[in-house]
């Protein structure tokens, strides 16, 4: 999809990417953070999806059907994103390298949403030792989130 | 009842080991647990009284 255009960088985020780090965990789908390039367009997903369909992978809703799995292109929304997509690390999955959110900023991410699924998602990232306090103290504040991450931590660390 | 705390806890280091195998199997395994909870689902769907059951 970047050699043809259709979008300019991407990483895996979410509970797929987060399993890289913690036990397995069951999830519907597999989130992938785009950047596209700049058409103009309202529809900004338009030429995805239609890249997608043309090379048999169907669209099911929001999502695009890859294998077993139901794809959602969730473009950059934010600074925190966007980082997020740059200073993303490359994995290897069964020999084929994958661009995928590193743990801090899954966690950040993860606190700036906010859903009970989150709060367990960064205490999952924090147990396995991908990620440590201070950690996403600093990416936190950086990203105006540093209230957010203190009452996560009375709440949720601290007792 | 006195071996049931170091059972939990041999339950959970067993849990916590499956953090360290690799990306690829761990994705498989939610892809498995995935398809279990899409099955309850469409079972769950299908078993549910409806209204006029009721009656």
């Amino acid at each position: 999809m970047r050699a043809a255009g259709v979008v300019s960088n991407y990483a895996l985020f979410g509970a797929t990417a987060q399993i890289r780090y913690t036990e397995p965990l069951a999830t519907l789908d597999a989130d992938v953070l785009v950047t596209l390039p700049d058409s103009g367009r309202l529809d900004i997903l338009r030429p995805l999806y239609e890249f997608c369909e043309a090379g048999g992978y169907p669209i099911e809703g929001e999502a695009i059907r890859v294998g077993a799995w139901p794809v959602q292109f969730i473009p950059v929304f934010n600074t925190l994103t966007g980082e997020a997509l740059e200073q993303a690390e490359t994995a290897d999955f069964d020999g084929v390298p994958f661009r995928v959110v590193g743990a801090a900023h899954l966690a950040v991410i993860a606190l700036s949403v906010g859903r009970g699924k989150d709060y367990a998602r960064i205490l999952a990232l924090l147990e396995s030792g991908a990620v440590t306090r201070e950690e996403i103290a600093a990416l936190a504040s950086r990203h105006g989130l540093a209230e957010a991450w203190i009452r996560f931590k009375r709440r949720f660390v601290d007792e | 009842m006195n071996d049931i705390p170091e059972m939990l806890d041999r339950q959970a280091a067993w849990q916590r080991s499956r953090r360290l195998l690799p990306w690829p199997v761990k994705i498989r395994m939610a892809e498995m647990a995935r398809e279990a909870i899409k099955q309850l689902r469409d079972d769950g769907a299908r078993s549910k009284p409806r209204k006029d059951d009721a009656r």
